[in-house]
């Protein structure tokens, strides 16, 4: 379940890296549909806190349980940031933003499931 | 015909400078914190240590945000220290590793996160050099 969560969070966030890479390239702002992608993106990461949590209420362990949670919920707050700045950057610096942020979550979900696997 | 220089440190480029800082005082805050928390006896130095970088990149991403008058003042001091960290820390964690028996944001000079942490400071005071001159209001 968390593995499953953990690769779909993973390709979805190459993909919006991809498409604000390629939009920095061509010297161009974030834009409100890939907003859109980022917050399908949050959504996931929503349902993998609950199923997370849900499934250590069940019987469930990890073994590093701070750090583990520590990365759950700070991956929270990478996206949001960059969609808040694509708001008062409109040149093509806020897709390096986006393009960064969807790096820096999809990393983090490596580290998740590991730790998560551990 | 060059890029054109931002008005203030804050915008285009700057602004992706800022965001990479919120990242890493985000993770080395958050680390240090995890640490502190669940096994502080067993490296007080390095742990203490990664609370303090991740301070020194909370105070630095606020200052380069801000960005005018004094606030530049704070940044060329955090940035400046965080610079001094790396170096030294990255030196010591080499020479000394026996005292750093964990990870901290700084030791083999920030191998553990990419090496950001080494070049980060430089494109930081590099940005503020180069939008010196720039009145700020």
């Amino acid at each position: 379940m968390i593995g499953v969560l953990t690769w779909l969070v993973g390709a979805l966030c190459l993909a919006l890296a991809g498409w604000a890479t390629w939009r920095a390239v061509r010297d161009r702002p974030v834009i409100l549909r890939q907003l859109f992608g980022a917050g399908v993106i949050e959504a996931v990461l929503v349902v993998q806190v609950v199923a997370v949590a849900v499934l250590l209420a069940s019987g469930e362990e990890v073994s590093d349980a701070v750090t583990f949670w520590g990365y759950l919920v700070t991956v929270l707050f990478v996206l949001p940031a960059a969609a808040a700045t694509s708001f008062v950057e409109r040149t093509r610096w806020s897709s390096v933003i986006l393009a960064l942020a969807a790096l820096t979550t999809g990393f983090l979900q490596y580290r998740i499931l590991v730790l998560w696997l551990a | 015909m060059s890029a054109p220089s931002p008005r203030r440190a804050s915008q285009g480029f700057g602004r992706v400078v800022v965001f990479v800082y919120g990242l890493l005082a985000l993770a080395a805050t958050a680390r240090a914190l995890s640490q502190i928390v669940t096994r502080f006896d067993e490296a007080p130095l390095a742990y203490s240590l990664s609370l303090f970088s991740g301070l020194v990149y909370v105070v630095a991403t606020v200052a380069l945000a801000r960005s005018t008058g004094r606030w530049r003042t704070l940044a060329w001091v955090a940035i400046s220290i965080e610079l001094l960290g790396v170096l030294v820390v990255g030196a010591l964690s080499l020479a000394v590793p026996q005292d750093f028996p964990d990870e901290t944001v700084w030791s083999q000079f920030g191998a553990g996160y990419g090496y950001v942490p080494l070049v980060l400071p430089v494109v930081g005071l590099a940005l503020l050099w180069r939008t010196r001159a720039v009145p700020s209001h």
